[in-house]
């Protein structure tokens, strides 16, 4: 049967209702612009999204916490209106295997008799890295709302650009300057080794530095993803990291409500199995079920391989490109168990219910743990003891699970989409899931008493059911070479792509992962320009 | 009265005794001091056993920056440089050799016997590698500028690399972007599928350097290493007579200049009076005055030990305590009674295929499993070896028909856990040899002598700190404007009239003569004044 044309013509088709892709839809669409959204799956928010796997019990399935969505987006967006609420997630808990603890708040002076707890030193170092930390990120935050130059060509724009930044790092104080070039270049534990010498308290502060990078702790660049963790910590807009009330999903809910409301069309069950591209330009999508959809502009939130390699002729691509494309590095590296629990769980080394609980709970005790962690990895296997950060988001929001009951969010790392060879996924996935349970009832002997039900999501899972190419959570690894003017590949970072009229807004350009919402909104105000431009 | 001098500088290492060449030629009567009782630094040749030399530490030159041959007409002051056509002759564990000779088209016909696919990739890595390396060349021979506010000098300097970066066309510019920051592993894996080839490329990236092949910004390694060699795997360069022969070259051409030299010197202390370096003070409790004291030492040694730090700001002295230079290399010398036998190859071949450098270190993750055991405190019992048979070119190093053997064995970190170098010395010295063992059987009933090096010797008696041999990591956070701290890449410090002109600052990397080259400009200057 030949494939039915709709007549409907929109000037942008998004391409995935992630909450880039949403966000992306909503800024055109208030623009003035007809926006269609396409997501493939049944639900909206992508990598961001709840779903009630478990009766009674709503899993943050991928993304658990938030707090890099930029201020800006939120009110442009009126996400509160929207529905959007989020709840402090207060402080960081790492059990140790001795019996100790360390736990940070956000109270100041409890984090601090804390630290002294341990260290004096640190305790008077973590002020000032929080300083630091605070300058860096003031240098920085412009760069994430700002388009990347292209160092490559002569366009005065572009120069302006570098000279902007040039300058800019001129302005900071010669400490600051020495910090910015530490972070942007140092492994995670070089930097913090400066500043700090508690074991237990430089691995929890490092994991934020490899989440979602194929890097240990020591590996030069994790610094930087350090930083762009710490982003959100001390953006004025939010306090710190939060839930976001109904799970994550509840994120994008609120966007998606917000981008209808100025326009957009949003269909689900809508995945495409084709970009069509007539003569170097863009013309429109074709549906998995056939059907065809006209648009001006097509702007694909899922990440690169997908859109170029598996949705577009390759015939209509620079060999060069491809070959960049096929060179950009996913590599996931983590994977997810959720838990939906009869009681909480009930740590050694502080028993019973407690604040503590209500924070994140950080498995990494040790750095040589972290890197170690990180060695099983490089060579295939899942990590057998791996770093873990867990929440509990049903003391925070009950409304997530029934009454006196709990749902525990586990982000695990080390688990690499590529298995050594003779090893698969769906083969290892109950011994990874058991391996996690084994390596949290070390420090909480209870829970394996209290599991009403375990999902677990591999990386593989997160390819086959949410479209992240190897299971990376950020559509790509935040890796140095694969940052701002570089990402995705050199010559397309401002979200343009070789073809005509098809661009890019996902997590896979500048700059980058997590629930930030920056590529969509960028690349909305580039598309805007082109518009204005051919018009 | 202490005797009063123009220009001191301590310790009569390859850059020193460069520095001292210019600034000899320049008519400033500088003093070499060397705490030893022969110059060379790292860059020296003794008697292994009786009749048998060896270069006791480098055994390979960085190369040489050709600049500084000239200028010092080293060849007039009696070295020969040897660089045999085999640049590297690599092993694999099912007993076959990647014989890479340094020309490209000899390489990529050896390639091909592994594969084809290589064969045809390798001229193209070579071609980028060139034009990237060519890039790189430039920025080494800059001083670093300085930042808050560059000079005319600086700008311009700048300009003419960035119309090089730009003469390099968009395609290698972007690699160049990507390479900086990238891991070599990833690098090589864009080009070369065949693992034996990849992890001996790779391993130029993780030479002397606290990284795996997996560590990102083990690319820039690479690239440093190939500005002055644009092999893909290196060439080897040797002299005629060992290593020590460049510096023994060097140093009569500075002495020729109007430089002297003092051995057996040590300085103990620099004296610093109202923030300015006024004089040294040798282990014998003489004091020399000087205009300048310039210091091949490493900046750890030089502004922390031989400085009192009380002189120096708080936060400058806490930046140089966190300047990287965990040394991880350990050194094995071998006289032997024959050529040993290596199985993957023909015997008549042997001669000329050994006579560059080898390396042992067949996989990526080979290498990277040697990394692993360093990070937590033990030296790696699968070693990454690079070794050189240096007897081969210059049969003068050994008797007729007998051989050294100069091997560097990585990782050996300085800090072990839960021992010490002393009692861990023969066990090094044994995985060492077993592990070459595996490729030549033979070589355990040929060794005559057996010298050991650990890192623990390379800061006692070779005055490394840390027993680090580029004088501090290569990495990203310690280049150009950031070596050794950032701001500080202009060879000057905080106390006025002293200098760095060592490894330790711009561009360090190996022996190449180019810190002393660009260190001597820079203070040429502020003598003028």
């Amino acid at each position: 049967m030949a494939a039915l044309k709709s007549n409907s013509n929109y000037d942008v088709i998004v391409i995935g209702g992630g909450h880039n892709g949403l966000v992306n839809a909503a800024y055109l669409a208030r623009a003035g612009k007809k926006v269609v959204v396409l997501e493939r799956r049944h639900v909206l928010g992508g990598a961001a999204v709840t779903e009630e796997i478990f009766p009674g019990f709503k899993f943050s399935v991928c993304s658990y916490v938030v707090s890099l969505l930029r201020p800006e987006i939120i009110r442009d967006l009126d996400l509160p209106r929207h529905g959007l609420e989020i709840l402090p997630l207060d402080g960081t808990f790492s059990p140790m295997p001795s019996g100790d603890y360390l736990w940070r708040v956000n109270d100041h002076g409890q984090t601090h008799r804390e630290i002294a707890r341990h260290s004096k030193l640190d305790a008077e170092a973590y002020d000032e890295f929080g300083k630091a930390m605070q300058a860096m990120c003031r240098f920085v935050k412009p760069i994430l709302s700002m388009v990347p130059p292209d160092p490559a060509t002569l366009n005065p724009k572009e120069l302006m650009k570098m000279l902007f930044l040039g300058r800019r790092f001129q302005g900071l104080a010669s400490e600051d300057k020495y910090n910015q070039v530490q972070l942007m270049t140092m492994s995670a534990i070089d930097f913090l080794d400066q500043w700090f010498e508690t074991d237990v308290l430089k691995a929890t502060m490092s994991a934020s530095g490899i989440i979602g990078t194929f890097l240990g702790v020591r590996s030069p660049g994790t610094a930087y993803v350090l930083l762009h963790h710490y982003m959100g910590e001390i953006d004025g807009a939010f306090r710190s990291w939060g839930f976001a009330r109904g799970g994550t999903g509840a994120i994008s809910n609120a966007i998606a409500d917000a981008a209808r409301e100025a326009g957009v069309e949003i269909r689900t069950k809508s995945g495409i199995q084709k970009i069509i591209v007539k003569d170097g330009q863009a013309k429109g999508v074709v549906l998995a079920n056939g059907d065809e959809i006209q648009g001006n502009i097509i702007s694909s939130s899922i990440d690169p391989r997908q859109t170029f390699v598996h949705f577009i002729d390759s015939s209509n691509l620079p060999a060069d490109f491809l070959e960049d494309i096929n060179r950009y590095k996913f590599r996931g590296s983590s994977g997810k168990v959720n838990l939906a629990l009869d009681a909480l769980p009930n740590f050694k080394c502080m028993p019973r219910e407690g604040a503590h609980l209500r924070g994140a709970i950080s498995i990494s005790p040790s750095v040589e743990y972290m890197e170690r962690a990180y060695d099983d990895a490089k060579y295939g296997n899942f990590s057998r003891r791996p770093y873990i950060d867990m929440v509990i988001p049903s003391l925070t929001d009950p409304s997530v699970a029934p009454p006196g009951k709990h749902v525990m969010s586990c982000f695990v790392q080390y688990a690499p989409y590529k298995l050594r060879a003779g090893l698969n996924w769906d083969d290892q996935k109950e011994a990874f899931g058991n391996n996690v349970i084994n390596t949290i009832a070390e420090y909480a002997p209870n829970i394996k008493d209290i599991i009403l039900y375990k999902q677990v999501v591999t990386p593989l899972d997160l390819e086959r059911d949410f479209g992240l190419t190897e299971g990376n959570i950020f559509q790509g690894e935040l890796s140095l070479e694969q940052l701002f003017f570089l990402r995705p590949v050199p010559g397309y970072a401002q979200f343009r792509t070789p073809i005509k009229n098809l661009y890019m807004c996902g997590s896979a350009t500048h700059p980058g992962g997590g629930i930030m919402g920056a590529p969509g909104r960028l690349a909305a105000l580039e598309i805007l320009k082109d518009f204005k431009g051919a018009a | 009265m202490p005797e009063q001098r123009n220009v001191i500088i301590i310790g009569g290492g390859h850059n020193g005794l460069v520095t001292a060449f210019y600034l000899a030629k320049a008519g400033h009567k500088p003093l070499v001091l060397e705490r030893r009782s022969q110059v060379g630094g790292a860059a020296i040749t003794d008697e292994l056993h009786p009749g048998f030399r060896c270069s006791t530490l480098a055994h390979s030159a960085g190369p040489l920056r050709p600049d500084v041959v000239k200028d010092m007409q080293l060849d007039k002051h009696g070295l020969k440089l040897l660089s045999p056509e085999v640049g590297v002759v690599s092993f694999s564990p099912e007993g076959r050799a990647l014989i890479l000779y340094n020309d490209t088209a000899r390489a990529a016909a050896e390639i091909s016997k592994f594969s084809e696919k290589d064969a045809k990739k390798y001229p193209e890595f070579q071609d980028s590698l060139r034009k990237m390396s060519k890039v790189i060349g430039e920025a080494l021979v800059l001083t670093p500028p300085n930042i808050d506010d560059p000079s005319k000098g600086d700008l311009w300097a700048m300009l003419q690399t960035g119309r090089a970066i730009r003469g390099l066309g968009k395609r290698d510019l972007y690699r160049l972007l990507r390479w900086g920051p990238a891991a070599v592993a990833d690098v090589v894996a864009e080009y070369f599928e065949t693992e034996l080839l990849r992890a001996t490329v790779a391993a130029r990236g993780i030479f002397g350097t606290f990284l795996g092949p997996w560590s990102a910004g083990s690319a820039l390694t690479l690239l440093i290493r190939a500005a002055g060699d644009a092999q893909a795997a290196g060439a080897a360069s040797f002299a005629a007579g060992g290593m020590g022969a460049v510096t023994q070259a060097m140093a009569s051409a500075a002495k020729q200049a109007g430089a002297e030299i003092r051995t057996d010197a040590e300085v103990a202390e620099i004296r610093v009076q109202e923030g300015a370096a006024v004089s040294v003070v040798l282990a014998s409790g003489e004091e020399i005055t000087a205009k300048a004291i310039i210091s091949n030492a490493d900046p750890k040694r030089t502004l922390l030990k031989l400085v009192d730090p009380t002189h120096l700001s708080p936060d400058f002295v806490m930046k140089l305590q966190h300047y990287r230079m965990p040394g991880t290399v350990a050194k094995v010398n071998l006289a032997l009674s024959a050529l040993p036998t290596f199985s993957a190859l023909k015997s008549q071949d042997q001669n000329s295929i050994l006579s560059g450098r080898i390396h042992i270190g067949p996989e990526i993750d080979y290498l990277e499993r040697a990394f692993d055991e360093s990070k937590y405190g033990n030296f790696s019992r699968q070693p990454y070896l690079e070794v050189a048979i240096p007897s081969l070119t210059d049969p003068s190093l050994a008797p007729p028909g007998q051989h050294v053997m100069s091997i560097y064995m990585q990782y050996a970190p300085f800090k072990l856990k839960g021992s010490n170098w002393e009692n861990e010395r023969v066990a090094l010295g044994d995985t060492v040899v077993k592990t070459l063992a595996q490729y030549a059987p033979d070589l355990p009933q040929l060794i005559l002598r057996h010298q050991v090096i650990t890192p623990q010797d390379l800061e006692e008696q070779y005055g490394l700190t840390d027993g680090h041999i580029f004088h501090g990591e290569l990495a990203l956070d310690q280049f150009f404007t950031m070596r050794p701290l950032l701001d500080w890449g202009r060879y000057r410090t905080p106390l006025q009239n002293l200098y760095l002109c060592g490894s330790g600052t711009h561009p360090g990397a190996g022996l190449t003569g180019g810190s002393g080259s660009n260190a001597a400009r820079e203070i040429i200057k502020d003598l003028r004044r």
